[in-house]
């Protein structure tokens, strides 16, 4: 579904990505790990060229994305972001965060997008919130939404970068929930995360990235239970 | 020592022969048409160019933003009752225009450069992540922009456009150096043709600012009704 081929990233003189080779099918829930810095949302940014790429290729359903051919709105419109900081607009209702981009980008009418948009706030247990504005909802309320924003462009992938670090602690279960919940459903997911519990418990995969490039990757067991590398065990062992 | 029957009566004949004699006040009440004319035309054109020019300012290509550098510098670089001579007398001498229309272009191009900076700012003080979310969602840069950058620049340039709405009309107190009979023009016509400055200049002065008075209350409506998101 993504492949991505010796992925370099520079901001300035500064080497973020060195070469990220990865591959990521259908159906998997990948969760980054790392140190801050390793440049694992970077890594994540670059899936839906929101940065940039210096060097390297990545594909989605083996189109190169990365081309000046490739019209970029289109392949986002297959990937979903949900952002640290939830970025809801905060000029609209909770339903209009939801229907707009599905309206204005024509892939339903005003009316699907509503309903579509109620069983979505259902889903994320919102419903009595659809004609609130983004300022009266708490933290994990707006990512919640956030979350049904980004699917309400029926999306293939969904992106998380660092979705419960900006919440009160107490909040953050109730996204964690959601998300387990998408993951169930067979989404294909990548979140950058420091929730090592839940990596644990939802990924498929889990990658750890530090210095800009894949050090270890394996299933959770193997990665938390027993990491290969030694910046790995290093990293888990402050964590952990 | 003068009574005060002594001075109302003098402040009255004065009235009488400033404002109603002559029915000098139609002078007047004309006046606050051609004000009101140039500037609500001016504004309009102003908020296109300033809309405009920000966008130049804002791009990465290198021409349109030396473009944009260019025209704010030059325009606030120069006073004002110059550029509306030169557009008058210069840029639009063989042009078969109404003179109110002209000196409206005059304003709206000066009031752009100004109104371009707020617009630029109101833009610049919107999140990044704003863009970004729109942009993840696969909206493309223009819809991400009209829809959800610039409703929120709107409410945060909104105080500081309706500033530059009240110096603007003030500003157009110099259109009688194209012949323009504005409000200023007609108090100032009142002066000569009566020799009495007191009067009629204060007279000016009260129509300006119960103008402004009445247009700040309209704004300050408007803005309550942009602020509706903001309510917890």
């Amino acid at each position: 579904m993504i492949k991505v081929r010796n992925l370099h990233k520079k901001f300035g003189d500064l080497n973020v990505l060195n070469g990220i080779d990865e591959h990521i099918s259908q159906g998997e829930v990948v969760v980054v790990i790392g140190p801050s810095g390793s440049g694992k949302s970077t890594f994540l940014r670059c899936l839906n060229l929101l940065e940039d790429v210096t060097e390297g290729e990545i594909y989605v359903d083996d189109q190169l994305i990365n081309s000046p051919k490739v019209n970029v709105n289109e392949v986002r419109q297959k990937m979903g972001m949900v952002f640290q900081q939830f970025n809801l607009f905060p000029h609209l209702t909770i339903m209009d965060n939801i229907t707009l981009a599905p309206v204005l980008l024509k892939k339903m009418t005003k009316d699907e997008a509503v309903k579509k948009g109620k069983d979505l706030l259902r889903r994320v247990n919102l419903e009595e919130k659809a004609q609130s504005y983004p300022v009266q909802l708490s933290g994990g309320q707006k990512q919640r939404v956030a979350i049904a924003r980004a699917l309400a462009m029926n999306p293939e992938i969904m992106l998380f970068d660092e979705p419960t670090s900006a919440l009160d602690p107490e909040m953050v279960g109730e996204v964690l929930d959601v998300m387990k919940d998408l993951a169930r459903s067979g989404m294909t997911m990548v979140i950058v995360t420091h929730e090592m519990g839940f990596a644990r418990e939802v990924a498929s995969r889990v990658l750890f990235v530090d210095q800009g490039v894949i050090m270890e990757s394996g299933r959770p067991e193997e990665v938390f239970g027993n990491p290969q590398n030694e910046r790995t065990k290093l990293f888990l062992s402050k964590v952990l | 020592m003068i009574t005060f029957q002594e001075w109302f009566s003098d402040f009255s004949n004065l009235f009488y022969k400033c404002f109603i004699k002559e029915d000098r006040y139609k002078l007047l009440i004309s006046g606050i048409g051609v004000t009101i004319k140039v500037s609500l035309l001016a504004v309009f054109i102003g908020i296109l160019i300033g809309l405009l020019i920000a966008m130049c300012n804002l791009s990465n290509k290198k021409l349109l933003k030396w473009m944009g550098g260019i025209y704010t510098g030059v325009i606030r670089g120069t006073p004002a009752v110059t550029q509306l001579m030169i557009i008058y007398f210069v840029v639009f001498a063989t042009v078969d225009l109404d003179k109110w229309i002209i000196a409206a272009i005059a304003f709206g191009i000066n009031s752009g450069a100004y109104v371009s900076e707020i617009i630029r700012a109101g833009i610049l003080s919107v999140d990044h992540g704003q863009t970004e979310a729109g942009r993840s969602l696969g909206l493309n840069a223009f819809q991400t922009m009209t829809r959800i950058v610039i409703p929120q620049a709107v409410k945060n340039i909104f105080p500081a456009l309706c500033n530059e709405f009240i110096v603007l009309i003030k500003e157009t107190a110099i259109v009688g150096y194209v012949g323009l009979m504005d409000i200023q023009k007609a108090g100032d016509f009142i002066k000569s043709a009566t020799f009495v400055a007191f009067m009629p200049l204060i007279g000016t002065a009260v129509i300006y600012y119960v103008l402004i008075k009445i247009l700040t209350l309209l704004l300050c409506r408007i803005e309550k009704g942009l602020r509706k998101s903001d309510v917890r």
